[in-house]
């Protein structure tokens, strides 16, 4: 009996053990956020995508050997359920890292908020970087509104809109039009010659998600408002007149049927639209998956289109952009060695040149266009070099930690319904100012 | 004294149920009201207690307003859809005169698809240019659209779900008519009972215990719908098919607001636990009324 008791008693608490051993990540934090024997190890969470992840082991390997003092342990971040979500696990479960790659301006404004990130101004050696990298126009449009800088833009995909050239080319256009009221033109041609086509057919435009404004609504507006500030901290500082011509434009395409709002299958592609969003991924993705998708053949790429009037050279667009945070949970010696790290890989063009191929995501430089480094690469990716020319206009997201709740009035409230017919778009803006302004009180 | 010592023997063996319990059940529980109370977002140094305010917000919101009747209504729609079409495959399989199991492994193969992937699947079918719309356009003139169409969202995401879960439901459901004795439809026979009323005067009554554990469990699905309206909709259009789980999604892992998601997710388990119960009692007075149960 009494055997069987104690029998009973181990194999209980084995599967109470195990079962609570396999709820661990078997992560000890302790052993990559402390400096022994005068070595400092330093945690990097890459993004989750292999290519960035091979990037950054191969960057942390080199810079290691250079530096044996500073350890740069890279691991990839978790995506459960998304990447933001990991961190804020992290951050609440003391597991955070010194440092991480992939963060947009809006969540670094959330991690902000909470004081959850050191201002990077504040650690010696960031303007040397600024210098070494020649980014300080790219960083202009980067200051959080309590005028620190909390994130090291990566890369910067300055959002261009493609368009079918071949389709163009049948309605008499050699290039992409470059006004509303162009645009308004090829509309009427398109319509006119293949009723079943569309100019932007998109399901996207029509839905109310906060990030699908970066890629339609942003792309305009900054291109209307030169790049006017739409928040500036906690005030709504868009520009009404650029605001209110937007809408009016996207209303005026609908009026012609310029515009599809149904879920199609790649719909630039086949032909159904002539007119969307294109960032740099997508010429490589088209490079395997679609090889008659052929530069300066079959489509090209343009700034967004403007209101008539307005100057069509150095145009704005948003930037879909990310880069490197340091969390306030690192100590010291950690903050100081990942600043280092940073300049080590940033004060070198190589490795800006090296991601470059990697990933085909222009880094957030000012020379890129100007610098011999990248000379040989766009030579050889034509496609690519229209948008390293848009670096320097390429506006980055609100550096509100309400953003998301913000664009999703834009929908809600202006872009979504002016698509579907559903306002006028005066009173569609003035509705979407009072949410924004009721939201940021 | 024997009595005592079985007993710990009993608490002992069913120590690892009970700590894996409380580990991510009780103490999720607990710190979900204990956030439901805070607006913390789990990030910040320091939080406030900000009362009822959270829940508050939360029944004001249109999307937890949406979700509260998006459930309903989807459940209006898939219940009777997936009880009918279970009922159908299991009589099919009941009167296979071989490979049964073969068959019902076969129905039940969808309940294991992934999600993610069958949604995707339904997604390029419905697209506005797939072979099924360009067919419907041209041939008969008409131009749904499926995904953008609140009553017509809603269903595509009942019928995907009711798909799926058929074949686990046939199983229960073949299992209850296996359990049913020939001798009384032969009796019936005998009796000169017609196909339609030995259905409603026999099978039905018979089957209804399985029945019974069927619709609880198709009602209690409703209550937990996510992949498929986040991946097919997103909540669209205009909230039509927004379920409890897509808001507390946005709230937590969008938004970031851990006590505001958490007092939507207390508030979303009461209501399921409050109709279902309902439901229950309603279901159970229906068969004690009819002498079922």
């Amino acid at each position: 009996m009494k055997i069987k008791k104690v029998a009973s008693i181990m194999f209980a608490a084995s599967l109470t053990v195990s079962g609570l051993a396999g709820c661990s990540t078997g992560n000890d934090s302790k052993s990559s956020t402390t400096s022994k024997n005068g070595e400092t190890t330093i945690e990097f969470w890459a993004a989750p995508n292999p290519t960035q992840q091979v990037y950054w082991k191969e960057i942390a390997d080199e810079f290691t050997k250079e530096n044996p003092k500073i350890k740069v342990k890279v691991s990839p971040m978790k995506e459960s359920p998304t990447s933001e979500a990991s961190i804020q696990s992290a951050i609440a479960g003391k597991s955070a890292p010194t440092m991480s790659e992939n963060i947009n301006r809006g969540f670094a404004a959330q991690l902000a908020e909470s004081k959850a990130l050191v201002p990077l101004d504040t650690l010696d050696g960031w303007d040397k970087v600024k210098s070494d990298r020649n980014m300080d126009n790219t960083m202009k449009g980067w200051e959080f509104s309590d005028g620190h800088q909390y994130v090291l833009p990566i890369y910067s995909n300055a959002m261009l809109f493609g368009w079918r050239l071949d389709i163009l080319k049948e309605l008499g256009y050699n290039e992409p039009p470059k006004t509303y009221s162009e645009m308004l033109d090829v509309t009427k041609k398109l319509k006119a010659k293949f009723p079943d086509k569309y100019v932007w057919a998109k399901a996207d435009i029509a839905d109310p998600t906060a990030w699908k404004r970066w890629f339609d609504f942003f792309m305009l507006y900054n291109a209307a408002s030169g790049g006017n500030k739409f928040i500036e901290g906690s005030e709504f500082t868009a520009d009404d007149k650029a605001g209110e011509s937007v809408l009016t434009f996207v209303n005026d395409l609908r009026e012609e049927k310029g515009l599809l709002t149904r879920q199609a299958k790649d719909p630039f592609e086949s032909g159904l639209g002539i007119f969307t969003d294109i960032g740099p991924w997508t010429i490589a993705y088209w490079k395997e998956k679609f090889p008659n998708m052929k530069w300066n053949e079959t489509y090209t790429l343009a700034t967004p289109p403007v209101p008539d009037g307005m100057d069509t050279s150095n145009v704005s667009t948003f930037s879909d952009t990310k880069g490197i945070v340091v969390y306030a949970s690192a100590t010291k010696e950690q903050q100081k060695a990942a600043m280092k790290f940073i300049d080590w890989v940033y004060s070198n063009p190589e490795n800006d040149l090296k991601w470059l191929e990697k990933t085909s995501l222009p880094p957030a430089r000012d020379d890129l266009t100007t610098n011999d480094s990248f000379t040989e690469f766009f030579e050889k990716n034509p496609a690519l070099k229209p948008y390293a020319a848009a670096v320097p206009n390429a506006i980055p997201p609100m550096d509100n930690a309400k953003y998301n709740d913000l664009q999703t009035l834009i929908g809600q409230q202006a872009f979504n319904p002016v698509v579907k017919g559903e306002k006028d778009p005066k009173t569609a803006w003035e509705d979407m100012k009072k949410a924004i302004e009721g939201a940021l009180k | 004294m024997k009595q005592k010592g079985q007993g710990r023997l009993g608490w002992l063996f069913a120590s690892p149920y009970l700590v894996y319990a409380v580990v991510f059940f009780a103490i999720p529980l607990i710190w979900s009201l204990f956030l439901s109370f805070t607006d913390w977002n789990l990030i910040a140094p320091t939080f406030n207690f900000t009362g009822f305010s959270n829940y508050i917000e939360a029944v004001k919101s249109p999307g937890v307003q949406a979700a509260f009747f998006v459930t309903f209504k989807f459940m209006f729609l898939f219940v009777p859809l997936v009880i009918a079409s279970s009922i159908v495959v299991a009589l099919i399989i009941h009167g296979l005169p071989k490979f049964k199991g073969l068959f019902l492994i076969g129905f039940f193969l969808p309940y294991l698809a992934s999600g993610v992937v069958s949604s995707l699947i339904i997604k390029g079918i419905l697209s506005y240019n797939s072979p099924i719309n360009e067919f419907l356009r041209k041939t008969l003139g008409l131009d749904i659209d499926w995904l953008g169409n609140p009553f017509a969202a809603l269903f595509v995401v009942a019928l995907i779900i009711a798909w799926k879960f058929t074949g686990y439901y046939a199983l229960i459901l073949t299992s209850g008519f296996e359990s049913i004795s020939k001798e009384v439809y032969e009796a019936a026979m005998i009796d000169g009972v017609n196909p339609w009323q030995r259905f409603w005067k026999i099978t039905f009554p018979l089957l209804y215990p399985a029945l019974f554990t069927v619709m609880i469990l198709s009602i209690g699905v409703t209550f937990g719908i996510f992949t498929e309206v986040y991946q097919l909709t997103g909540g669209g259009p205009n909230y039509a098919t927004n379920t409890w789980q897509m808001e507390i999604f946005a709230k937590a892992f969008t938004n970031l607001q851990a006590g505001y998601a958490s007092a939507i997710a207390i508030i979303a388990s009461i209501v399921t636990f409050i109709s279902i119960f309902i439901i229950r009692k309603l279901l159970e007075m229906w068969g004690k009324r009819n002498g079922w149960a």
